[in-house]
């Protein structure tokens, strides 16, 4: 197998986040301190020779980013201050990037205004849709509220319409997010190696994405267990809404007002405590600065994280108007809500920070079919 | 120098600020007010590269430019370039080196503004700057016992001067009378040092003054008057025969300074058995007596009268000097600070400093190589009644070019890991050694042939440095990275070794503010010429030798003692020595500049 040095890489690279790519001169302190580096996988340190050194196809071809969980053990224990850490960061916004064939993710981590420009595109779309299309068929602002005094939400945004549109969306990104998985699957297991994994451990295995996907275990092992729960909670929080909205929207979006204690309410009420509880262990991180994993934040993980805040905060108000029967506040903030909602769901799941709920679990499982692979 | 020159000032990479910055926008008004310049930028100003310099040079017609500021040699080629690119001599580019002349804060301004002002009238720096000289007082202290200052006190007292050497503990021979062996060559410390101790104890031109320290230093280049504080050793320096009576009936005891903290000595001892001067002292902070008013064993048992006196108080001298030589030498670096190797946890991780003592044939196991144990009161000492270890590792890299700690290149350690393990073998020979570094540095004379003989020897030399060492199953887990084969390490060892780097003594601060002599950034004392004067400094009289200007072996240690006792011994021969580079105020300068080249 041939080796092609792109003497460009390092430049490419610089774009995708903070640090120092040459400061590195190969003590092996990273690695050796890494918890979850093992025989075979062996990070950050070989990472850092690959970027130095161009070998852009077999960082293509590296599992490893994905199974750094970001602990910063290394980066505080780098005599270089190479910053190693987030050298893995920023490899996985380059990974990204490449793992999409559409290459807009790459747009959107190296140019702040197309991203912004983006967003703010998709937003404009929804508020007209709300605004002009739907009613022109017939859906129309309603001040009449139902008889237990809620607003009647349904009228003005029609469920069977959403739930079309829910369908669809998820279906569009499922796909562009499936297709970049393809890409990283053949990438790191058969474009650039001469080996091969049989069928059956590829079914084997298929429980360590399910597992790793709901548990995140090797984050877990990075030493900050308290992040861990935090981001566990996020993401419980954030699966559950996502399959209530997409799946059970009729079941959830009543205009009724259902007691306190019925499963709807109380679904919902554990979802958004559990992304609150996530955001405000993030964002505050990231405010203090005081871990090593919160101290370099790339525009595109202040945008994640404002926009899924923004997402929340709509959800809530929406809730809050409707069982209170104040049926323009609640239409503003639905459109609001819908408004943030799409475009990050567009633009963060398939190309930007948001695809690491997809890339992480699938990273674990391809690393298992690594190890499992055969000469071909 | 011309009418119709046109320069243009260029400031570049300010250098790293050691207090107070350097205030450009002063500096830049004061080059202005010439009317040779046209006008200068700083290196933040426009992105530097041979076209955008060659703008500038076109649109102001620039004839001449200077490069002012740290390292600015680095920049030239630009600079010449951009000139020959738009038709100017490219031999008028001039620099202004900051660093080399010791230009490092706002403290400095008007040594900076001196300095431009000479490369704008053309005039070397070294001429219009040159201090006047001065009788010079024939008499010269060493600060520091140690090799270097050794060496010196003997080349200048062999030249019939009477030379004032000073140590802050009770004996000369500094950090190398601990060694065993020496690398390369593996001769014997202690063989080649001891002759030099007693030459230095028994001629009759050195003054020796041990447990003393400076208190203070006045007057200039040639005449210092230097305070000396001379600690009380309790134990008559002349009467006392060296018997040991005193420190066998002494009942206090503590950690022995000299054997790194390895092993026990009384409070009334001889530092060790070749110590120079060969004399008993009392370490004030252990004797019973002078904690607690009772006791006076040592007193009892010396055969000779009034010998000891334990009411002696620590008293002032005043000496007149005309030239003094820093010899202060270095500390190692103190390796609990990196937690991860374990260093003051586990008893069998140590430092070099200990494991040399060790090793050594006179040391607290007759060179032989055992696990640290615990007397029978708790302390953790050397003694050949522990088992000896079967696998030993050794950490290069502790506390040197670590941006966490120091980022300099402590020079010596992985020649004296390779030593250490040399030695180990020659000790255990069936024991396995293991040496962890990130890049060896055998850079002097033999020292590549003692690095490939140490591994045709059977010593795993292995790229990659340690990055933490934990307690299993009682032993030491070390794990890390091996570079060359990608692979983790993981190696249960039973003793491990760290290679601490070297760093400026605990005494270079108070020396450096005492005697007006500047640090660079990583504390080592700054020298006046990094290339042509290593061991002079700006103060004129004042010279360094040894590892207090930077980490040094021995040979480079001696050779920079006789380099520093040569400037010395000329200025005795001529009677004459500079004053310091910095009595010359500015108007000085500008008056001797007009003199040598009169504005037309």
């Amino acid at each position: 197998m041939s080796v092609r040095l792109n003497p460009d890489l390092r430049n490419e690279l610089v774009q995708y986040g903070i640090g120092d790519w040459n400061a590195c001169y190969h003590c092996g302190t990273c690695t050796a301190m890494c918890p979850l580096s093992e025989e075979g996988f062996l990070f950050p340190r070989k990472k850092i020779r690959l970027m130095q050194m161009g070998l852009g196809d077999q960082l293509e071809a590296s599992v490893e980013p994905w199974l750094c969980y970001y602990c910063g053990d290394c980066t505080t224990t780098c005599p270089r201050d190479a910053n190693p850490g987030e050298l893995m960061m920023s490899l996985r916004r380059f990974m990204t990037s490449r793992y999409d064939w559409t290459g807009l993710s790459k747009k959107f981590y190296t140019s702040e205004v197309w991203e912004l420009a983006w967003i703010i595109f998709f937003a404009i779309l929804v508020v007209l849709s709300f605004v002009i299309v739907l009613p022109s068929f017939g859906f129309h602002y309603t001040s009449e509220l139902t008889a237990d005094g809620g607003v009647k939400v349904n009228s003005f945004a029609p469920i069977r319409i959403i739930e079309t549109f829910d369908w669809a969306m998820a279906i569009i990104v499922a796909t562009l997010l499936m297709s970049n998985i393809l890409r990283m699957y053949y990438a790191i297991i058969w474009k650039h190696t001469n080996t091969k994994v049989s069928l059956w451990v590829h079914i084997r295995e298929l429980w360590l994405l399910i597992y790793n996907f709901m548990v995140q275990p090797k984050f877990s092992k990075c030493d900050s267990k308290g992040y861990w729960v935090s981001h566990w909670f996020l993401m419980s929080g954030y699966t559950i809404m996502f399959i209530v909205i997409v799946v059970f929207l009729p079941w959830f979006q009543t205009e009724e007002i259902l007691p306190v204690y019925d499963p709807q309410r109380l679904l919902g009420y554990y979802a958004t405590f559990g992304l609150l509880f996530g955001l405000f262990i993030a964002i505050v991180g990231r405010v203090k600065k005081k871990e090593v994993k919160f101290q370099f934040s790339h525009i595109s993980d202040w945008l994640f994280l404002a926009m899924l805040t923004l997402t929340v905060i709509t959800g809530i108000l929406i809730h809050i108007f409707r069982i209170n029967g104040m049926p323009m506040a609640t239409y503003i903030s639905y459109i609001a809500h819908m408004a943030i909602l799409v475009p990050m769901i567009l633009i963060e799941v398939p190309f930007s920070k948001w695809s690491h709920l997809a890339y992480r679990p699938f990273a674990v499982y391809i690393a298992q079919l690594k190890k499992n692979a055969v000469p071909r | 120098m011309n009418d119709k020159d046109s320069i243009g000032i260029f400031f570049y990479n300010l250098p790293v600020s050691m207090g107070e910055p350097i205030d450009y926008t002063e500096l830049t008004r004061y080059v202005q007010s010439m009317p040779q310049v046209t006008k200068t930028w700083l290196y933040t100003d426009f992105q530097w590269n041979e076209d955008t310099i060659r703008k500038k040079v076109e649109s102001h017609n620039l004839t001449r430019i200077i490069i002012a500021g740290a390292l600015p040699g680095t920049v030239k080629g630009l600079f010449s370039k951009a000139m020959a690119m738009s038709g100017k001599d490219s031999q008028s580019v001039m620099l202004a080196s900051f660093n080399q002349y010791g230009i490092w804060s706002g403290k400095d301004s008007e040594r900076a503004r001196a300095l431009l002002l000479c490369a704008i009238r053309d005039i070397p720096y070294e001429i219009a700057a040159t201090p006047d000289d001065t009788t010079v007082n024939p008499v010269t202290l060493i600060i520091g016992a140690g090799i270097a200052g050794i060496q010196a006190a003997l080349e200048i007292a062999g030249g019939n001067n009477l030379v004032y050497l000073l140590e802050k503990t009770g004996t000369i021979g500094g950090k190398m009378a601990t060694f065993d062996k020496t690398f390369p060559t593996l001769d014997c410390a202690a063989c080649i040092l001891t002759p030099k101790m007693v030459e230095v104890n028994q001629h009759p031109n050195i003054r020796l003054m041990t447990y003393c320290e400076v208190k203070e230093v006045k007057g200039e280049a040639g005449n210092f008057n230097v305070r000396i504080l001379q600690k009380a050793r309790k134990v008559n320096v002349t009467t006392c025969i060296g018997c040991g009576t005193c420190a066998e009936k002494c009942p206090a005891s503590a950690p022995s300074e000299f054997d790194a903290g390895t092993t026990m000595r009384k409070a009334i001892y001889m530092p060790f058995p070749q110590a120079v001067p060969n004399k008993y002292m009392i370490d004030a902070e252990s004797c019973i007596y002078l904690k607690t008013g009772k006791c006076k064993a040592c007193v009892k048992a010396c055969p000779v009268p009034d010998c000891i006196n334990l009411d002696e108080q620590d008293k002032e001298v005043s000496l007149n000097v005309g030239n003094i030589i820093i010899a202060t030498g270095y500390k190692t670096f103190d390796a609990m600070k990196m937690e991860q190797y374990g260093y003051g946890k586990y008893p069998n991780v140590l430092n070099a400093l200990e494991f040399e003592r060790l090793l050594n044939a006179s040391g607290p196991t007759s060179g032989n190589i055992h696990f640290r144990s615990q007397d029978k009161k708790g302390n953790w000492i050397f003694t050949t009644e522990s088992d000896k270890p079967e696998k030993l590792a050794i950490i290069h890299c502790v506390g040197s070019r670590d941006k966490n700690h120091n980022k300099h290149c402590s020079r010596v350690c992985c020649m004296y890991s390779l030593k250490f393990a040399h030695l180990i073998l020659e000790k255990i020979p069936e024991a396995e050694v293991y040496e962890y570094f990130i890049d060896m540095r055998a850079f002097g004379k033999g020292y590549e042939e003692f690095y490939q003989r140490i591994k045709e020897e059977g010593v795993s030399i292995i790229r990659g440095k340690t990055a933490k060492v934990e307690e299993k199953n009682g032993k030491l887990l070390i794990r890390g990275e091996d570079i060359v084969n990608s692979t983790l390490i993981e190696n249960s060892v039973d003793m491990v070794i760290l290679s601490t780097g070297l760093e400026p003594g605990e005494d270079t601060k108070r020396i450096g503010e005492m005697l007006r002599i500047p640090s660079t950034a990583d504390g080592w004392f700054e020298e006046a010429n990094y290339n042509t004067n290593p061991t002079g400094t700006f103060r004129g009289g004042i010279m360094l030798a040894g590892s207090c200007q930077g980490p040094k072996d021995i040979p480079d240690s001696v050779a920079q003692g006789s380099a520093a006792a040569a400037r010395v011994l000329q200025s005795i021969i001529r009677g004459h020595v500079s004053k310091d580079v910095s009595a010359l105020s500015l108007h000085d300068i500008e008056k001797r500049i007009n003199e040598l080249s009169p504005v037309i």
